[in-house]
């Protein structure tokens, strides 16, 4: 028999981690936790609903951060707008496969499994899928250790719009796919932010 | 190995009011909020919940100076690393050069506003806060003096930790050098020894920064 903290009438802070009593019936007001006046929940409020809604918003840009070019260079007057898979490709080509394979998984691979992984998350919670409660937290706890490394390719778009500025003979400029991208990486940091894992272990108790 | 802490069982007869304390050594775990109670693992070096292996505590981390140390390093490191050339191209005699700052700059001019706020935020702001934050909280426990907005403070550490990315930044530096590499002369500049530098200081200073001791310091004020 296992019993969480709830079950016992106690909420853990989110800010600072002290275990505090909350009364079980949903009062108006606020309770706030005694060591750093966080407000206390026992789960974090409209967890799955912030989360639905990041995902979704990350879902719709992941369309045009990958199909809007991302990064024109050019040199001597030659070179064209390269989306986000053209590039990997050229990198690719260009004999440059492990620095293609370190471009793919930051910028496709990560972005599409955190979605994926999130949504299976969500649909475990909501319509109960048959999965192990164990394998989804260290899901969970995937998407929150890889989801920074997306940042990866927008950090290089930076390095390289500066580093290559020599007007005729060289430039590499930054594409509208860039804002888009960046988009994706914040609002899917957001989703796995808002997402409480002990929702699935709930599904436990009920 | 780490050894789980024990799974606490309240006795069915034991009732908890609300006017009884908490027990000291209880605690939940944070991914599944399991009550676990701490009171025989405590000489352990870490705690795992035993049922989802979420970490519960670590207390490996005796060497308590050393996140002020590298807080305060990273402080110094910190201009020199931000404003300093990273990489050098050459390419038909025309020569440029990236700092960080350079970089945050060169795309506000492109129109890219909203991605030269994100850059500035997770490789300069963030870092730099959270350095300025970490020495500000080490300060206060050695100088045991606690200010109201020390809470805040702390709050405000833990955000900025989590969007300091100069590790991937590190990473980009090095795919920005091997795509670059064939197109012309690229050469690691002096501030790419400042920011390694900067880097392992973060690393050093997230490794030390002990959270939970920050809060008991707070919480056990003489001064309120």
């Amino acid at each position: 028999m296992t019993i969480t903290a709830r079950d016992r009438g106690l909420a853990r802070c989110e800010a600072c981690a002290k275990l505090s009593r909350l009364p079980l019936k949903n009062t108006q007001e606020t309770r706030h936790c005694p060591r750093c006046n966080s407000a206390l929940s026992y789960r974090r409020p409209l967890s799955l609903q912030f989360s639905w809604a990041y995902t979704l918003a990350a879902t719709v840009l992941l369309i045009p951060a990958n199909f809007l070019p991302i990064l024109t260079v050019v040199s001597f007057g030659q070179g064209d707008p390269d989306t986000i898979m053209s590039g990997v490709v050229k990198l690719w080509e260009s004999e440059l496969q492990l620095v293609a394979a370190v471009v793919f998984i930051a910028s496709i691979a990560v972005p599409v499994a955190k979605l994926v992984i999130i949504v299976i998350l969500m649909l475990v919670v909501q319509v109960r899928l048959p999965l192990s409660k164990q394998q989804c937290t260290i899901l969970y706890r995937f998407i929150h250790f890889i989801g920074r490394w997306s940042m990866l390719d927008l950090f290089m778009i930076s390095i390289l719009v500066t580093l290559v500025h020599m007007g005729n003979i060289a430039n590499v400029e930054s594409g509208p796919a860039a804002t888009a991208f960046a988009a994706v990486v914040v609002l899917t940091l957001f989703a796995a932010n808002s997402f409480d894992p002990r929702l699935l272990w709930d599904l436990d108790h009920d | 190995m780490p050894v789980a802490a024990q799974r606490f069982v309240l006795p069915y007869n034991s009732v908890m009011t609300t006017a009884s304390p908490i027990p000291k050594d209880l605690t939940a775990c944070p991914d599944c909020d399991l009550l676990l109670h701490t009171d025989d693992a405590t000489h352990d070096r870490q705690g795992h919940c035993p049922r989802c292996d979420a970490l519960l505590w670590d207390v490996s981390n005796h060497a308590r100076d050393i996140d002020f140390a590298a807080a305060i390093s990273g402080l110094l490191l910190f201009v020199p690393a931000v404003t300093l050339p990273i990489l050098h191209f050459s390419m038909a005699g025309q020569h440029g050069s990236n700092s960080l700052i350079d970089g945050v700059w060169r795309l506000w001019q492109e129109s890219e506003q909203l991605l030269a706020v994100l850059i500035l935020l997770c490789s300069v702001v963030a870092p730099l806060v959270h350095m300025l934050l970490a020495a500000t909280i080490g300060l206060c426990q050695r100088l045991q003096r606690y200010p109201n907005l020390y809470p805040r403070w702390l709050k405000w550490h833990n955000w900025m930790r989590s969007w300091s990315m100069l590790e991937v930044y590190a990473m980009g530096i090095i795919v920005a050098y091997v795509k670059m590499m064939h197109d012309g002369d690229v050469a690691v500049a002096p501030g790419t020894y400042c920011l390694s530098a900067l880097l392992l200081c973060i690393i050093l200073c997230n490794q030390y920064f002990s959270e939970e001791q920050a809060w008991q310091c707070w919480e056990q004020r003489t001064n309120a």
